[in-house]
């Protein structure tokens, strides 16, 4: 249990007045309109919604996490960080086309790509998902701060949950986006600062760069700088087979949009930059940001395992990098290293409060339920939806533990099956929403199936994650190549309108030349004046409900 | 080599800038990450990775931020026009203007 001084609580105190100053100093701003509360008038500048990505994806549990990967498997556990390495291609490719359709979210997007009662389907689906999964994670993150509470006050573990998720709600009530944004800088910076801090200082204490080296050694154990180190091609913890099939659902998943999960985060930040450059520099210099990040961090875990190395439960080992802090930091620099505990949790629960209610807001509210409200209404709404995503991370939070091998099993399905259809979906003009829709149901049937009820019946192995990652692939595609094959195509007019506006990459011949022949754009790719009007979609949306 | 001086609506065409962006954008990434971590730890191979990424990433940034530039110059003149659209789309009003 940790003792903290007046200064410790000092450094906390000031710390939330600031964020709380956020939602105060924002909260005209962000009641103005839909549009400011959730995207901040989509008036960024590129480092702010870049500090909002790398601040987001620093959640309580990231270090957690990390340290578990590389106190396992040295230095070539971080290749397991490159899952945000989709970054690296997006920010050239689907950000930009994402940026140019201005849709609110990746839900509104499909109505945008696609047309009619399959594009509709899509986005109530993906809306009703991403609510949930908003308030899973903010259960998940909340959770996660209550461990820490517990370790270092030895509170119980609902109070870390609570008390300062509420305090977060105050300034995302208040200003929306703007707030979350202007905070998020702010604990991005914080984060950042203290990071650095705690992992040199953890490397201190092992005795320096070159101390780190000789204890490997002693402890024959040097192959941990390595980060080339596999267990072989196809088996053991990490095989290259395994390398592979990472990196290529990270980089390659780049040319489309959701091929992760943080990808509906970043849609919200893509959307809020200024212009199509601003979006595309947040999310490259966001991201690796956070990579450098995960070397330092990389580099003092390494130093907990040659002070520890004989830890073998895990739960054990993966609080590593905090104990660096809260066991070797000097006194009075407790309660700052707390402060940027604090920073990196709110960073992710303001993002995920935020971001759920957009989906309920401008998805769920406004296109289904009550199409012509008011701005001062959608507002409103957003800030209920905001009240009961935080109720519901309460619930999860407190049941996470009984759940949380199935939540990791659907995020899982997430990313295997439907893996390539939100590739086609950018790249293919004749992948269609009924194609998409199929990808989804049938990689829900095959997941339960591959992963969890043929093992149990002893039918198949229990296979790795690649095995599993490349069988549901090819059996997802068995189902929704025919099913796209089999229905209509997108009518034309909707898709010429799409490519005129966002100037996909990939297989769009047909539709191009069709552009072409309309007079909408000329051969050498130039648009003609007046091509966006005049590509406008005359009869291809679905009636009012 | 690389060009420079974009029209905007030529910017909107994918080019080679955009390969050259798409290929060393991976790895800048890996580089500077395994070569930051290594150099922590005083390897020589980190400060070559590191050094290489570096210079990696200010060539992608030399290369496409022309293009980009021409491409939101030129979107900018049209995002109004296809906001209104989004709005409408949202409040159903397309379906009523088609068939009013």
């Amino acid at each position: 249990m940790a003792v903290f001084t007046f200064l410790d609580w000092f450094w906390v105190g000031l710390f939330l007045l600031l964020m709380l100053g956020s939602g105060i100093l924002f909260y005209r701003l962000g009641k103005r309109s839909e549009s400011d509360f959730f995207l901040a008038g989509r008036g960024l500048p590129w480092w702010l919604p870049a500090s909002s990505v790398y601040a987001t994806h620093t959640a309580t549990d990231t270090p957690m996490w990390i340290t578990g990967v590389i106190y396992k498997n040295g230095m070539a556990g971080i290749w397991y960080t490159f899952f945000c390495g989709w970054a690296a291609i997006s920010a050239f490719v689907s950000t930009r086309i994402f940026r140019r359709s201005l849709a609110y979210t990746q839900a509104e997007w499909n109505v945008v790509r696609f047309t009619g009662l399959g594009s509709e389907l899509l986005r109530g689906w993906m809306a009703g998902w991403q609510f949930f999964m908003n308030m899973f994670v903010l259960g998940w993150v909340g959770i996660a701060m209550g461990r820490v509470c517990e370790y270092l006050f030895a509170w119980p573990t609902w109070i870390g949950l609570v008390v300062f998720s509420l305090l977060c709600a105050i300034y995302v009530l208040a200003a929306g986006y703007w707030g979350v944004v202007m905070a998020d800088f702010q604990q991005g910076v914080i984060a950042f600062l203290v990071i650095i801090i705690v992992s040199v200082w953890g490397i201190h204490i092992a005795g320096g760069p070159t101390g780190i080296l000789d204890k490997l050694a002693v402890l024959g154990e040097l192959d941990r700088i390595n980060p080339f180190a596999f267990t072989g091609w196809w088996s053991g913890d990490f095989p290259i087979a395994w390398f592979i099939t990472m990196m290529m659902i990270a980089f390659l998943g780049g040319f489309g949009m959701g091929t992760t999960i943080d990808w509906y985060v970043e849609a919200q930040r893509i959307q809020s930059a200024k212009t199509v450059r601003d979006a595309s520099y947040s999310i490259w210099w966001g991201t690796i940001i956070g990579l450098v990040r995960n070397s330092v961090w990389a580099v003092a875990i390494l130093a907990f395992f040659v002070l520890f190395p004989a830890i073998t439960d895990q739960s054990e080992y993966e609080m590593g990098w905090f104990r660096l802090g809260f066991d070797y930091l000097p006194a009075g620099m407790l309660g700052f290293f707390f402060a940027a505990i604090l920073a990196i949790h709110l960073s992710t629960i303001s993002s995920h409060l935020n971001l759920g209610a957009l989906y309920a807001t401008r998805d769920l509210y406004q296109h289904y339920v009550n199409p012509k409200a008011s701005e001062k209404r959608l507002v409103q709404v957003g800030r209920i939806s905001t009240g009961i995503l935080l109720l519901g991370s309460f619930f999860y939070g407190l049941i996470m533990e009984d759940i949380t091998s199935w939540l990791i099993f659907a995020l899982w399905i997430m990313a295997a099956g439907i893996w390539l259809p939100n590739i086609l979906q950018v790249v293919w003009w004749r992948f269609n929403a009924w194609g998409y829709l199929s990808s989804w149901i049938a990689n829900l049937g095959f997941s339960w199936l591959v992963v969890w009820i043929l093992p149990e019946l002893n039918l198949i192995p229990h296979l790795l994650d690649y095995q599993q990652f490349w069988i549901l692939m090819i059996l997802g595609a068995m189902v929704y190549f025919p099913v796209t094959l089999l229905t209509k195509s997108e009518p034309m007019d909707h898709l010429v309108h799409y490519y005129v506006m966002s100037r996909p990459i990939g297989w769009w011949g047909p539709v191009r030349r069709e552009a072409e022949r309309r007079g909408l754009i000329m051969s050498n790719g130039e648009a003609m004046p007046g091509a966006d009007q005049a590509s406008r979609p005359s009869d291809t949306y679905p009636k009012a409900p | 080599m690389i060009r420079r001086n974009w029209s905007a609506n030529e910017a909107d065409e994918w080019t080679k800038e955009d390969w050259i962006a798409i290929i060393l954008s991976p790895a800048c990434y890996v580089l500077v990450t395994l070569g930051a971590a290594l150099s922590i730890l005083l390897q020589v191979s980190g400060y070559i990775m590191l050094a290489i990424g570096i210079v990696l990433t200010i060539l992608v940034h030399l290369v496409i931020d022309p293009k980009l530039k021409a491409i939101s110059n030129e979107y900018e003149t049209k995002q109004q026009t296809y906001l209104q659209e989004l709005e409408a789309k949202v409040r159903w009003e397309t379906t009523k203007k088609n068939t009013s």
